[in-house]
């Protein structure tokens, strides 16, 4: 294997850090794959096939505002726009890349933004607060969660920290670009630069390695009814009370 | 690495095909690593800094078959090694694309003229001396340029398509070659790519470490150059610091069909200005149908230089740019 970062001599001929080495992203790549794969063939060898599956027909739930699915799915496609055309270039994609990556960083920092104002004015920010207790939920099957379950409340800490640190990172950098806004200064120091490179970079690998895990468990069978809440809006009061506390969570019925 | 300058080349493994299968072959399996030599008037220089470091060479100049001009059924085929000196003497080029022996003529001096082939002068890597002195820029991999910075020294740079690297295409064939709307022959183990001579070059929005859009493995064998533009009325002019051995400041290419005294249709290329030979397909569109004159080369000009953004020291080369092109308009 390859070094993690990469180096280069600046101007002075003093070492500094150049960016993540993307001999990572293959690294990465292979291990989603394989993990993913692995934890596919544990759960159809431990499924019971006989274990009925709540059914999806009867009175609903709301699960999701309109609002709420519309950041998911646009938010999801600047992620997309931005992995895409980050790894381009690395993986010897010819494409006029830049442009179409600011501009979707740019979308992603305004969606997380208002996502965050309306987390905090307008929705019920506590229910995605990870508390001790809910540690315990992977490994006590009685204990059921609120609206949302330990493994979801995870995933989106995750990718709030490592998105958090692309977006940031990436703020910076655009800074360094010629945009229609401002012509670019080069004004930060090489090895600052370089630092700043590194963590977009790792973000990004990390980034790439949640979102492919978040994927593969939207697209799971016993899972899919979430992923069907962030098209339609809604759950069944069925699979609600196999899969939730409702002491917990209270939602109104979907329209 | 700073460029530091050694008496004996580096270790290097020479490979010397003598056939076309060959040659390609060897592309093929060494790939990036297989640095191809044609005059080695670029390459020589890279070596002697020690700033490029290929382990492998494949030198082409044995290869007969990618040499001398014929003539087609659609026009000229020119092999990508013959060298410069051999198209600016050649009498078929000479009556009917004097615009390429023109440009060829321009191209530094008799000596390099007499080594360096017209694949060579199309397929050179960037001038800026930030990236020949070995700095670790964009184009060298890095994540920065040197030359477009608050004290950077930019006086030859780009005008347009700056996409973080602002270096320009050096060549004083490419642009005359983009106004003849040549083609550019791409040979590998599978097979051959046509390439319009307008979209074979690459900015750095689209490849910041590559002038071309060459993949490792390919060689550019041959460039055909069609009879629509042949006899046309031409104009090659080129500014550089010196009347020799230099690089363009800015070079104006011009193939201009003339009917009754008006612009029947025209290609305008520019050199030194972008990472690419500019076409000015503005400038054409607005001489179409208008006398080739004065008049007309005054009221257009301007559009030569729609879009530029000057570097801090390279504003001089807007007028510049627009007065070639007024002067390559009115003949």
């Amino acid at each position: 294997m390859g070094e993690i970062v990469r180096y280069k001599r600046d101007v002075w001929g003093e070492e500094v850090i150049l960016g993540v080495s993307w001999d990572l992203l293959w690294v990465v790549a292979v291990a989603v794959l394989v993990l993913l794969a692995a934890h596919a063939i544990i759960m159809a060898a431990l499924a019971n096939k006989k274990m009925d599956k709540p059914s999806a027909e009867g009175r609903r739930v709301s699960r999701h505002d309109v609002f709420d699915r519309a950041f998911h799915w646009i938010t999801a496609l600047a992620i997309f726009v931005l992995i895409i055309t980050g790894v381009a270039p690395i993986i010897g994609l010819r494409i006029a890349w830049l442009n179409i990556h600011w501009i979707s960083g740019c979308i992603l920092t305004l969606v997380v933004v208002l996502h965050i104002i309306r987390a905090i004015f307008w929705q019920d920010l506590k229910a995605m607060i990870l508390s001790p207790t809910d540690f315990g939920e992977p490994f006590d099957s009685a204990q059921k969660p609120g609206k949302y379950s330990f493994e979801q409340k995870g995933m989106h800490w995750g990718i709030t920290l490592v998105a958090g640190t692309v977006i940031v990172t990436g703020v910076i950098l655009f800074l360094q670009i010629d945009t229609p806004f401002w012509d670019r200064t080069n004004s930060m120091a090489e090895s600052q630069l370089g630092l700043m490179f590194l963590l977009h970079g790792l973000s990004t690998l990390a980034l790439i390695a949640l979102v492919a895990t978040h994927i593969y468990f939207a697209l799971r069978p016993e899972k899919l009814f979430y992923t069907r809440s962030m098209i339609k809006g809604w759950i069944s009061e069925e699979e609600m009370a196999a899969n939730h506390d409702t002491s917990k969570w209270s939602p109104k019925e979907a329209e | 690495m700073v460029a530091t300058s050694h008496d004996v080349m580096p270790d290097i493994e020479l490979y010397q095909p003598t056939d076309e299968e060959n040659a390609l072959a060897l592309a093929a399996t060494l790939g990036q690593e297989g640095w191809l030599l044609a005059g080695g008037q670029d390459t020589f220089g890279w070596l002697k800094d020690r700033n490029k470091h290929p382990s492998a060479m494949i030198e082409l100049t044995r290869i007969d078959a990618w040499k001398g001009i014929t003539e087609t059924a659609d026009g000229i085929e020119i092999g990508a090694l013959t060298t410069l000196t051999d198209i600016v003497n050649d009498p078929l080029i000479q009556s009917r694309y004097s615009l390429l022996s023109t440009a060829a003529s321009r191209v530094a001096s008799p000596q390099i003229r007499n080594v360096g082939t017209l694949g060579g002068n199309l397929n050179q890597d960037a001038r800026c001396w930030y990236y020949r002195r070995g700095l670790d820029c964009y184009r060298a991999g890095g994540n920065i340029c040197y030359a477009d910075s608050p004290e950077g020294l930019n006086r030859e740079h780009a005008l347009f398509g700056q996409s973080r690297c602002v270096a320009v295409s050096p060549s004083d064939t490419a642009p005359a070659l983009v106004a003849l709307d040549a083609t550019m022959v791409v040979s590998s183990e599978n097979g051959q790519r046509l390439i319009d001579a307008e979209d074979y070059f690459v900015g750095p929005a689209v490849d910041i470490v590559n002038m071309t859009v060459l993949r490792p493995g390919e060689i550019l064998t041959a460039i055909r150059l069609p009879n629509t533009w042949a006899n046309a009325e031409f104009y090659f002019e080129k500014v550089a610091d010196r009347n020799v051995w230099d690089f363009a400041l800015v070079n104006v290419a011009a193939a201009i069909k003339v009917s009754g005294g008006n612009i029947e249709d025209a290609r305008i290329a520019c050199g030194a200005v972008e990472c690419v030979p500019r076409r000015l397909t503005n400038v054409e569109s607005a001489i179409k149908g208008k006398a080739r004159s004065e008049d007309t080369a005054n009221q257009v000009a301007s559009l030569a230089s729609d879009g530029a953004r000057a570097l801090n020291y390279n504003h001089f080369k807007i007028p510049l740019m627009e007065n070639l092109v007024k002067r390559a308009i009115r003949g």
